[in-house]
């Protein structure tokens, strides 16, 4: 098949069973459910396809013009699209076989995997686009998809504001973007990306440091907001709101991995900005410090789980804002495989004991289910960097990154926030699988049906290998991209393995002995300023949403009362001139009076003026 | 209909059903129902060949056809459209289409509401048509002043007031507007009310000064004009459903016509001198409008500020054409938006009015929970609203992109601020869906469970969901067709 069809079938057959689904299998979610998977199924061969082909031309179809304007939809099938691409594919496929298990009983399946599909079609569409404009359009349909998946269950309040409150957040971070991509139009004349990014009549010859230090730092802005970053992280942990897989999705490769692909899509543009780059990578190291603390002392899992994701977003930002195009995109293709795993991981627990607790499912006795607890074990182990999982080379990279481009004060704080990440993976690890030490098993564990149905047990399978082996595959990343790697010696990495070792004694030591108490409990003021997340969300409502509220009622009332109100009186009075008249005049015999006098005195006028 | 032209064609269709429904019993509410819904898909059908037969390449004025009238004082009856009329021609034929069917169950006095009905539509026809300014402003006219009727007698609410107060402001717009056209004509001095003659006079720069801010303000006033806007949320409120569709859709889109195909056309330099200061109200309605909206109680009055809202885009495109420097821009995204803006509208009541009907209420408070009562109504509200937040694949995005950009090159503050605004648009969309949609279903509205939605019901509201999607994956296929005329419209600044 040549490259055309490829791709249009790669992005286009998600789109499709969206519209089948949506349309017309209402009353079938059996169907819809095939013909989603399927549509899946053929996404991600097409995109492998694509891959194996290797890099071809970009494909450029004119949607429209006005103005200075020439909009193009289009595909750029550069290394970095068409390898990102596959793994959108691959854990969405997982996803939604998954989904089939997860999802059996729900009333309004059709509704589910017909947004999945949806999902899937705007990632990828913004994945593979050739404009800047293109990209900013699916990047706010990935959002929506979002929005819909997080209130899926939008009967229940929180799930509905949870919804909402992403939106919202995210919002405020396209502002930026909107403006960003709209300076680069006003200064560039065009939205062609490799144009843009072109080093001899791209972007960073043409502008003004000033211009492209302020453009990237309004993409940033975007950035902020979908890849959940401080001071816009806030909607991420709430989202869990939403089915579980869609957690797994939403926090791997689509959602908040858009922002971190867009920073490395437009990466020359960032690499000629220093001032954007510091700022960048202060902003990621607070979120990546900040986010760990928080996952040191949540009980629900999934919440763990978001925290973490926020903390490793911040990770592959401070990689790329120190310089390495490499080590961000590895860690974001690492971060997709274990996330997915551990979120689906989580989801069978939650599945089968129907809490997120983690106590909770310890005492249930969740390392009865075996494989499960083995993709646990491997995804957290990737997630908190033990060698040799795939997460530990990525993180490394990030290090030697942040060693030569960063400064010493970023390494110690990344190395910081790995210590931390070490640490609260492995507590939660303990608290699944080690029994409590003062009352071992209360739940029943026999619950109806099997624990892990092929549908949810295959992805997991999947997902666990891709998370144990990515770390070899730095190579073929770094070649897709195009850039030289140098290997890094054993003993580079000795740093990298004494902080994740240090982190994973200090929760064996806390949590491995069956106990249930880490030593924050015995700092009360931090442990309770963790797990209300620094008080972000409070200071916010107090704060912003407040002023909104105040303006909204100030103008609110301006126009009851002085505005339009002025109108009324002013009307009022009028009519109050006229009352002696009033009483023999319906409204009607008053109207067409008006009208008449109206037309009578302009005719007059026209007369007079001697027409 | 052969050997008839086209523009006469659409606007008899209309002119006909009045006839033939003054003519029918007042109890033969069938029969009424049947010719209004003929004679709409009629016009429809002859407004897509109008779309499809303009040609954007050429561009300029179509379709023309003149008869001379009163030749003393130079009326004729001249009618031609430019594509800006084309497009509008079309989005009155799909509001008055989907207009019909949204009434389709109106029982009370059906005669008189589908005549007053069909009477606002040949007006609003004729203004997009019109190329006199006599005929101009006369349809003006007979589009306005059936509204007053409608809400009046088939309105809810405080209808009395709102009808009240309607009349009061456009009365007070034509007060305006009158005694301008009338100086236009004379400080001219052709003799003749023929704008395509007119627009190719050159005024004294200080007429034009002086009559550009009533043309604007005139015609404001409908266009639902920050400060001059507070009719209209309230006529919104009070109109049955496709009054409020025809209000919010077309007839406000007059306003803005009014001011571009008078004001602009006709006095460019006044419109170049007064764009700043009407730029800046503009901006001020988009987020005056967006604020006030988000502390509605009732679903109607959050959709008539939204509308406020909205229209300021349409002003501040005419206003930012009018200075230049993203002219092209500009104007098309505020021609963009009256299209977009007019299907959303249309569709945001005909599905506030369904709920209305089922539920009799359309406090935001009273609800909570319905999508899972009514999820076909829901979804379709929530496309609408989606629309009016800018989201990308619904038609809205477009206009509100290019208004923008054009915003920024001009004013970046100006364009900062609109853009901010998108947020507090997404604030009241959003608190509409939870409160309202989301949320536990209200057991009080158990009963609506098997009213949703069902079989023709859907039909006007999925036309105008169609609409919006189509041109939001396909905007070319509208911005061809503004694009051929805007240049002609901006050359007018440069030869003066």
């Amino acid at each position: 098949m040549d490259t055309t069809t490829l791709i249009l079938a790669t992005t286009f057959a998600p789109f499709a069973g969206f519209v089948i689904a949506i349309l017309f299998l209402h009353r079938s979610p059996q169907l819809a459910q095939v013909v989603v998977t399927t549509s899946a199924a053929v996404a991600l061969g097409g995109a492998v396809q694509l891959w194996l082909n290797g890099p071809a031309e970009p494909l450029r179809y004119l949607w429209f013009t006005s103005g200075a304007i020439d909009l193009y939809f289009g595909f750029l099938l550069d290394g970095l699209n068409l390898m990102f691409g596959v793994a959108v594919a691959l854990i969405t496929l997982c996803v939604i076989v998954y989904s089939i298990g997860y999802m059996a009983d729900d009333p309004s399946k059709t509704r589910y995997f017909a947004l999945l599909a949806f999902f899937e079609w705007a990632m990828l569409s913004f994945v593979y686009a050739v404009d800047l404009l293109q990209s900013f359009i699916f990047w706010e349909l990935v959002g929506l998809a979002s929005f819909f998946l997080i209130g899926f269950w939008y009967q229940k309040p929180s799930a509905a504001e949870a919804a909402r409150k992403a939106f919202l957040m995210t919002r405020i971070g396209d502002v930026g973007l909107l403006i960003g991509v709209l300076l680069v139009m006003m200064t560039a004349g065009h939205f062609d990306i490799p144009g843009l990014l072109d080093p001899d009549v791209g972007l960073v010859t043409r502008l003004a440091p000033a211009t492209l230090t302020a453009i990237t730092l309004l993409i940033f802005v975007g950035i902020v907001g979908k890849s959940a970053q401080f001071p816009l992280h806030t909607w991420l942990p709430d989202a869990m709101e939403g089915p579980t897989p869609v957690s797994a999705l939403l926090h791997s490769a689509t959602m908040v991995a858009a922002g971190v692909f867009l920073m490395a899509r437009l990466y020359p543009l960032f690499l000629a900005a220093e001032t954007t780059r510091s700022v960048i990578l202060v902003v990621a190291t607070i979120t990546a410090l900040l986010a760990a603390t928080m996952a040191m002392v949540d009980r629900d899992i999934k919440k763990v789980l978001a925290y973490s994701s926020i903390s490793q977003l911040g990770f592959m930002l401070m990689a790329l804002a120190a310089g390495s195009l490499f080590a961000g995109v590895f860690h974001l293709i690492t971060h997709a495989l274990f996330k997915a795993l551990l979120f689906l991981c989580s989801g069978l627990f939650i599945h089968h004991f129907a809490t997120n607790d983690l106590e909770q499912i310890g005492r249930s006795g969740g390392r009865g289910m075996r494989l499960t607890t083995i993709g646990l074990l491997i995804g957290g182990g990737a997630l908190a960097g033990v060698p040799p999982l795939s997460g530990f080379f990525s993180k490394e990279e990030i290090f030697a990154a942040l060693g030569h481009g960063g400064g010493s004060a970023f390494t110690i704080a990344a190395f910081a926030a790995a210590f931390l990440t070490a640490y609260y993976t492995f507590r939660m690890i303990f608290l699944v699988t080690v029994p409590d030490r003062i009352e071992p098993h209360t739940a029943d564990d026999h619950h109806e049906g099997s624990a892990e149905p092929w549908t949810m047990a295959l992805p997991v399978v999947v997902l666990s290998l891709g998370a144990a082996l990515a770390g070899g595959w730095g190579d073929k990343i770094a070649a897709a991209l195009g850039v030289e790697i140098s290997h890094h010696s054993i003993g580079d990495m000795l740093p990298a393995i004494g902080v994740v070792a240090a982190g994973v004694v200090l929760a064996w030591l806390d949590f491995g002995r069956g106990d249930r108490a880490g030593f924050l409990t015995r700092i009360p003021a931090l442990q309770s300023l963790f797990s209300n997340g620094w008080h972000i969300d409070e200071i916010y409502r107090a704060v912003f949403v407040r002023i909104t509220g105040w303006v909204a009622t100030l103008l609110h009332g301006m126009e009851v009362k002085g505005l339009d109100g002025g109108f009324d009186r002013f009307g009022v009075g009028i009519l109050g001139a006229g009352s002696g008249s009033r009483r023999v005049q319906s409204g009607w015999v008053q109207f067409y009076g008006g009208c008449a006098v109206v037309v009578v005195g302009a005719i007059a006028f026209y007369v007079g003026m001697g027409g | 209909m052969d050997g008839l032209p086209l523009l006469t064609s659409i606007l008899l269709c209309p002119v006909i059903g009045l006839g033939l429904i003054v003519l029918i019993p007042g109890g033969a509410a069938r029969a009424v129902r049947w010719v209004s819904l003929l004679s709409a898909l009629a016009a429809t059908v002859m407004s897509i060949q109008l779309w499809r037969g303009y040609d954007a390449v050429t561009g300029g004025l179509q379709f023309v056809e003149r008869l001379p009238w009163v030749e003393a004082v130079g009326i004729s009856y001249h009618l031609g459209v430019d594509g800006f009329g084309t497009i509008l021609v079309m989005l009155n034929s799909i509001v008055y289409l989907t207009g019909v069917l949204t009434m389709w169950d109106l029982t009370e006095r059906v005669k008189g509401f589908f005549g007053f009905m069909l009477l606002l539509v040949v007006g609003v026809y004729g203004v997009f048509m019109a190329q006199d300014l006599f005929f101009f402003f006369f349809f003006y006219e007979v589009a306005v002043v059936p509204m007053y009727p409608l809400i009046l007698i088939w309105g809810s609410g405080n209808r009395d007031y709102a009808a009240m107060k309607l009349m009061l402001f456009l009365l007070a717009g034509s007060a305006l507007l009158f005694p301008a056209l009338l100086a236009i004509y004379h400080s001219a001095g052709l003799g003749t009310f023929d704008m395509v003659l007119l627009s190719q006079h050159r005024f004294d720069t200080d007429v034009q000064i002086f009559l550009y801010p009533l043309i604007y303000l005139g015609f404001g006033v409908l266009a639902g004009m920050f400060p001059v806007h507070g009719w209209s949320p309230t006529g919104h409120v009070a109109a049955p459903s496709a009054v409020s569709m025809l209000h919010a859709g077309v007839l406000m889109k007059l306003g803005a016509f009014g001011i571009l195909s008078v004001g602009i056309r006709l006095l460019p330099q006044g419109a170049a001198h007064w764009a700043p200061t009407f730029t800046v109200l503009a901006a001020i309605g988009i987020v005056y409008g967006a604020f006030v909206a988000i502390r509605q109680t009732d679903f109607k009055f959050v959709i008539g500020f939204s509308s406020v809202s909205h229209m300021g885009i349409v002003l501040l495109g005419l206003n930012l054409a009018a200075l230049g420097q993203a002219g092209e821009d500009a104007l098309n995204g505020a021609v963009f938006q009256m299209f977009a803006h007019g299907i959303m509208t249309a569709l945001f009541f005909s599905t506030v009015g369904f709920i209305y009907d089922r539920a009799h209420s359309k406090t935001i408070a009273d609800f909570g929970g319905l999508g899972a009562q009514m999820p076909r109504a829901v979804s379709i509200f929530i496309v609408a609203g989606l629309c009016g937040a800018g989201l990308p694949g619904l038609a809205s995005f477009w206009a509100e992109l290019l208004v923008f950009l054009a915003a920024l090159k001009t004013y970046p503050l100006v364009g900062v601020v609109v853009i901010v605004g998108l947020v507090l648009t997404a604030v009241y969309i959003l608190r509409v869906f939870r409160d309202a949609f989301f949320g536990e279903a209200n057991p009080r509205w158990q009963s609506l469970v098997g009213l949703d939605m069902a079989g023709w019901q859907l039909l006007p509201r999925a036309i105008l969901v169609g609409v919006l999607l189509f041109f939001g994956f396909f905007p070319r296929f509208l911005l061809d067709v503004i694009d051929s005329t805007t240049t002609s419209v901006l050359a007018r600044f440069w030869m003066q």
